[in-house]
């Protein structure tokens, strides 16, 4: 296994996930309870990714079709382009938003308090300029795919929501308001993963 | 539309990967244009046409 072997990364990824189980669940633990479920969140996360990315690199049917489904849509330029953007942004989103949950327990400052609230925001921003420099500087037939994938993906969710809030108004469900606004982007982001694998097979 | 890209490809002796490098385009627009789920913009056709040195009427096949 070389230094930078795929594999190894994984592992780490695993044993950082297994450091914030310790950090999370430990008795001992340093972080105060208020950073926990976050942290845990991070667990969870981290752990089923690098599952994920461990079975589908060892196990052969699957690491084939991971291969294929990745070199096929771009060129390897691009990929390590987006990766090297990405990345890094999600990144600085789990920091930001740890810090953000944290301090906004500390700070009384309105002002402050809305900029703490914010502090996820700019990583965000970042990661999704990587993902429309990726589609911008994809080819055509790769941004023909993106676009119906996206268009499906936002169509599904606004769907989902219109008929959330009316079940809302009709009382017949009673979701938080934040939460609810919280996760529109999440929410695209997997019906887009959905609806791109849909439109891809159209082109195989 | 039905094209002769796969005849040319195998005749210059490249992958699809190959080919779509030299396109700069991905593998899977250069399956979906051989297989005939996808017809190329006009300027990826002409870099077709400019890359196997063939016009590009002879490459495309229009079916009326």
């Amino acid at each position: 296994m070389t230094p930078r072997s795929p594999t190894r990364r994984i592992l780490l990824v695993l044993l950082l996930a297994a450091a914030c189980g310790w950090l999370a669940a430990a008795p001992g633990s340093p972080l105060p309870d208020d950073l926990r479920g976050f942290v845990a969140g991070i667990l969870t996360g981290m752990g089923i990714g690098g599952l994920v990315l461990l079975l589908v690199r060892t196990v052969p049917g699957l690491r084939n079709w991971a291969e294929q489904a990745g070199c096929d849509n771009s060129t390897s330029t691009l990929r390590r382009r987006y990766l090297r953007e990405f990345l890094p942004a999600m990144g600085g989103y789990v920091v930001a938003l740890g810090a953000s949950i944290w301090l906004l327990h500390v700070v009384e400052t309105p002002v402050l308090r809305v900029l703490l609230a914010l502090l996820p925001v700019p990583p965000v921003a970042l990661a999704v300029r990587a993902i429309v420099r990726y589609i911008r500087d994809s080819d055509e037939l790769q941004r023909r795919i993106e676009l119906e994938a996206v268009s499906a993906a936002t169509a599904l969710v606004s769907l989902l929501y219109f008929a959330g809030g009316l079940l809302q108004m009709a009382e017949v469900i009673d979701i938080p308001a934040g939460p609810a606004m919280f996760w529109v982007f999440p929410m695209i982001c997997l019906v887009y993963a959905a609806t791109k694998a849909f439109v891809s097979r159209r082109y195989r | 539309m039905d094209s002769r890209i796969r005849e040319l490809r195998e005749r210059f002796g490249w992958s699809q990967g190959e080919l779509a490098e030299r396109l700069e385009v991905s593998r899977q627009t250069v399956n979906a244009i051989e297989t005939g789920k996808y017809d190329p913009s006009l300027p990826l056709a002409f870099r077709l046409a400019r890359l196997f040195g063939e016009p590009i009427e002879s490459i495309f096949i229009d079916q009326p």
